[in-house]
């Protein structure tokens, strides 16, 4: 780029670089530092403490929480109820968030009203998709009301069920997210030009063989934001949780990560412990998304 | 063989969409029936309509729904407005400045986009109590822009990128204030930018729960999400209350959605086709 | 002031004995604030974190609140009118008024499923239990009712209380106590042979295990459709019935124990709570004790929420409804019996466990409910979970 405007000598200087600083960064840097920064260091700080909400007696206890963390079962069955969670809701709605995409990929009004359905649980807060998956997943709810009308002998229990809770709530976020996929595979579809399709078409290529060769890879920066979005809604999943089960059934039968630190932290009173827990979180995170990001970038470029 | 496909796709279109749609069909239609149908006849289409849900919300004792309604209201508008602004600004001050910081500066910021609201908002808590900020509507506000102004940084600093740099020099070399081009010059230019990130952070702030349940505290009273979290320990077995107070809290962002669709799905796709 | 509100409390009773009571404490001004759901102790230490601890708070459990000296301590002297003046003490001060007392569980039954069953006389002893839910069962009743779903946890506890009432705190009402102490562990085996009771119910398929999916008043309302024949709830079931009367007859008995004794796990407490910070603590507490003592404001809760004022010579209004007034029977028997206990898991102060272990026994009873432990594997998840939290 050729010289930017505070580069041309005639711009310089220290005061008025500092005043353009202070106008246009500072405002947004100086929150972003002591309500994000700051909180980050501080958590990642009272994790090797022992605050407690009510103990005004707080000391240095070293690598003590992580320690008791690593020993208790507990986090992790919390750790892998997050996994299992944030797997499937990368893979499901990102597969059929492509299908539905390719199946609604036409211009016209219908197809335009179906891709506005699909996209309506995306603006609709976790709360109130609970609430309404709550009253569908009652064991008098409609749902299984239809189930015995077609038949079924007995209903699953959705969400009292331990082995099974779990993954309604997951499959209640895949619903949930399932539009936002489609949306940003459709404006990937579109992006592909069409003299492309025309030249597999004339090299005698198959339905699925242009699949393979033109639309996968060219709808690469799709995959990496839906991988990316899902990823880091699934490991964060709380209010879902909250309303569906509260942690349950059964001792944190389907408590996530996020769940359990603010379980401990905000609403309980083991502010070191669950400080310790929130940086593992943090750190583990930093390091799937990373990872998945560099992956997913290579193959983009690599293409 | 076409032809076979032709009339599948469309079936099979509606089919899946009706399915996806089934919920949100029994919420609107269950909030129009009385109480006793939505237990007997689910499925049924409400007839006759009944705006007995609706009226209960809109007339509780406590008036919770218009009381949440104007903090939510409150609380989304001014969070917005000082996220579009600052975050313009940074990403433009970050993306056009040579110093060497502000390359760290921005993967700092865009590392921001995947921290888990769960690890910070215990600090978060004692940094706006040590300033007199906690159970307060700027307090949630604030927090607000700190925390989703990487988001804005992010689309805006992508957008900025492709607008050419020179009718800035132009402007800087008329003497103008770099504040005054940059309003009346740069962010005309930024104005899908702008529509995408006011968008998202509108309904993302607006469908907030945990910070509003936690900083805005019972004096303030609560947001609508907070408040059908509320209503749900009161409603939990009328389900058509239930159904009218969730209604009601997404209502504004469905007509906002509704009004400016093409947007919203513009705003998405200038994230994800670059 | 914190409230909280239920659908047997719901926002005009507060309102009006809000009202009423200030205006009896002249200079006092109350803002109501509600909790967003029923669990009004994790919602004011939310708020205490933050400093913004309310002046006066209903039924909160003063469980650390008060050892971080947050609460204003009641004197003897403004304590004796009381029944039970040092119930819920705190290293033997009390923090929260000892108002009333509420059995936490007792069995609620549908006469019309008893008579199906053709159960004449409702069980006292726990093999006379065994053999009426094996009647009920094998007249196609589902014999017990369960909850605890939703972000309703703690309704999974109230038939594990049944049991560790008869089994467990009849003999030894210091249990939470020598928990505390180290003296015992969960493993004991009165303990774990009680929990083993509930195992079996759930076992033998006695128990509605749908109900764990269920929000409280979910719950109460399956039941009054006739989902199961019993149903274990506190005392607030009673009035909540009489007020609006299912389709049915209800009756109720005690926990049925192995001898015959009825007992009956009884929380005196549920009071007004002070912040040691408020404006005028002096003011605050003549607000809470002025609360107590308002005949109207007693009257409208126990007609509402089933409790026993505890108030020297507080009388229940006379139009009570008759289930109360069987409930209260059955209290008052117990009372002269002798056979009142603790509540497991409800019990506040030096006598019950640390509040903040609370979800987790709730939680973990859902698994005994639901058959997906048994009571080896629950002594031992209780033995952890307890260890964790020191």
């Amino acid at each position: 780029m050729p010289g930017s405007p505070r580069h041309h000598p005639l711009q310089g200087g220290r005061l008025r670089r500092a005043r353009e600083f202070s106008g246009f960064a500072l405002p947004g840097l100086f929150l972003y530092g002591v309500l994000v920064l700051v909180p980050i260091v501080w958590t990642i700080v009272l994790g090797f403490t022992d605050q407690t909400r009510f103990d005004p007696q707080t000391s240095w206890v070293g690598l003590k929480q992580f320690g008791r963390l690593f020993q208790d079962e507990q986090f992790w069955l919390v750790l892998r109820n997050t996994f299992v969670v944030t797997l499937i809701v990368v893979i499901v709605p990102n597969v059929l968030g492509l299908a539905i995409a390719l199946l609604l990929n036409r211009e016209s009004l219908l197809y335009r009203l179906l891709r506005s359905v699909f996209f309506t649980p995306v603006i609709l807060s976790g709360i109130v998709v609970s609430v309404i998956w709550q009253s569908l997943l009652r064991p008098d709810g409609v749902l299984n009301a239809i189930l015995v009308d077609l038949g079924v002998d007995s209903a699953p229990r959705w969400l009292s069920d331990p082995g099974l809770a779990l993954y309604s709530i997951s499959g209640i976020l895949c619903w949930q997210m399932l539009g936002f996929c489609v949306v940003v595979y459709l404006a990937g579809l579109n992006s592909v030009p069409k003299e492309l399709y025309e030249a597999a078409l004339m090299d005698g290529a198959g339905r699925l063989r242009r699949f393979r060769s033109v639309t996968w890879p060219m709808i690469a920066a799709s995959v990496t934001i839906n991988t990316v979005m899902l990823l880091i809604s699934g490991f964060k999943v709380y209010e879902h949780i909250l309303v569906l089960t509260n942690g349950g059934p059964g001792r944190n039968a389907t408590a996530s990560i996020a769940f359990d630190v603010i379980e401990k932290g905000v609403r309980g009173d083991r502010i070191g412990f669950s400080a310790a827990e929130a940086t593992i979180m943090l750190a583990i995170i930093v390091a799937i998304t990373g990872v998945v990001l560099r992956l997913l970038q290579r193959r983009e470029v690599h293409l | 063989m076409t032809s076979r496909l032709a009339v599948a796709r469309p079936v099979l279109a509606i089919a899946l969409t009706a399915l996806f749609f089934f919920p949100i069909y029994i919420v609107v239609t269950g909030m129009l029936k009385p109480a006793d149908e939505i237990q007997s006849s689910p499925l049924g289409l409400p007839a006759p309509l009944t705006g007995e849900n609706l009226g209960a919300v809109f007339g509780r004792e406590d008036g919770l729904y218009w009381s949440s309604l104007l903090n939510s209201v409150q609380i989304t508008v001014l969070s917005v407005l000082l996220l579009t602004l600052s975050s313009a600004m940074l990403a433009h001050y970050l993306v056009r400045s040579k110093a060497r910081w502000t390359k760290p500066a921005m993967l700092m910021l865009l590392s921001g986009l995947m921290i888990p609201p769960a690890v910070i908002l215990q600090p978060v808590t004692q940094v706006l109590d040590a300033v007199g900020l906690m159970n307060t509507l700027p307090g949630v506000v604030l927090s607000n822009v700190a925390y989703y102004l990487p988001f804005g940084v992010f689309v805006f600093a992508g957008f900025i990128g492709t607008v050419p740099v020179d009718i800035e020099e132009a402007a800087s070399l008329d003497g103008a204030s770099r504040l005054r081009m940059f309003w009346q010059v740069v962010f005309p230019t930024l104005r899908p930018a702008a529509a995408s990130v006011m968008i998202f952070l509108g309904v993302w702030v607006w469908n907030d729960f945990l910070s509003p349940l936690v900083i805005l505290g019972p004096e303030s009273g609560t947001t609508v999400t907070v408040g059908v979290y509320r209503s749900v320990g009161e409603y939990s077995t009328n389900f058509g209350t239930l159904y009218a107070f969730s209604f009601l809290a997404s209502l504004p962002v469905l007509l906002f959605f509704v009004a400016l669709q093409k947007q919203f799905v513009a705003g998405l796709t200038a994230g994800s086709v670059k | 002031m914190l409230t909280f509100e239920t659908p047997n409390l719901p926002a005009t009773l507060w309102d009006s004995a809000i009202a009423r009571v200030s205006a009896k404490v002249p200079g006092i001004k109350i803002k109501k604030l509600v909790t967003p759901n029923v669990d009004r102790t994790t919602y004011a230490k939310q708020l205490a974190s933050s400093g913004q601890l309310p002046d006066i708070m209903m039924a909160v459990n003063p469980q650390g609140f008060a050892e971080g000296g947050q609460l204003a301590e009641f004197t003897p002297d403004e304590l004796k009118d009381y029944a039970y003046p040092t119930s819920g003490a705190i290293n033997g001060k009390v923090y929260q008024l000892p108002t009333n007392a509420q059995p936490q569980s007792l069995l609620y039954y549908n006469k019309d499923d008893f008579a199906k069953a053709k159960i004449s006389k409702v069980p006292a002893t726990w093999a006379e239990f065994l053999d009426a839910c094996a009647k009920l069962k094998a007249a196609g009743i589902t014999p017990i009712a369960v909850g605890g779903g939703g972000q309703d946890t703690f309704a999974s506890v109230y038939s594990w209380v049944g049991v560790l009432g008869t089994d467990v705190f009849m003999r030894d009402p210091g249990f939470d106590k020598e928990i505390r102490s180290g003296a015992k562990n969960f493993t004991d085996p009165a303990f774990v042979k009680a929990t083993e009771k509930i195992a079996q119910l759930a076992k033998l398929g006695y128990l509605d295990k749908e109900g764990t999916s269920r929000s409280y008043a979910d719950h109460e309302k399956a039941f009054r459709a006739g989902s199961a024949a019993m149903y274990p709830m506190g005392s607030w079931f009673a009035t909540s019935a009489d007020n609006d009367k299912p389709p049915f007859e209800v009756g109720v008995f005690a926990w049925p124990s192995d001898d015959g004794k009825a007992v009956v796990p009884n929380l005196t407490g549920g009071g007004i709570s002070v912040s040691a910070k408020a404006e005028n603590v002096g003011l605050a507490k003549k607000f809470a004790l002025e609360w107590t003592k308002d005949k109207e404001t007693s009257d409208a809760f126990t007609k509402a929420d089933g409790t026993f004022n505890t108030v020297a010579g507080y009388k229940p209004p006379a139009d009570m409804g008759p289930l109360f007034k069987e409930t209260l029977a059955i209290y008052e028997k117990a009372v002269q019996d002798g056979t009142v206990t603790p509540a497991f898991s409800i019990e506040q102060g030096d006598n019950g466990l640390p509040a903040e272990f609370t979800t987790a026994i709730n939680q973990i009873a859902v698994e005994l409910l639901n058959g997906t432990s048994d009571a080896a594997t629950v002594a031992k998840k209780l033995n952890d979970e307890y260890a964790a939290l020191q």
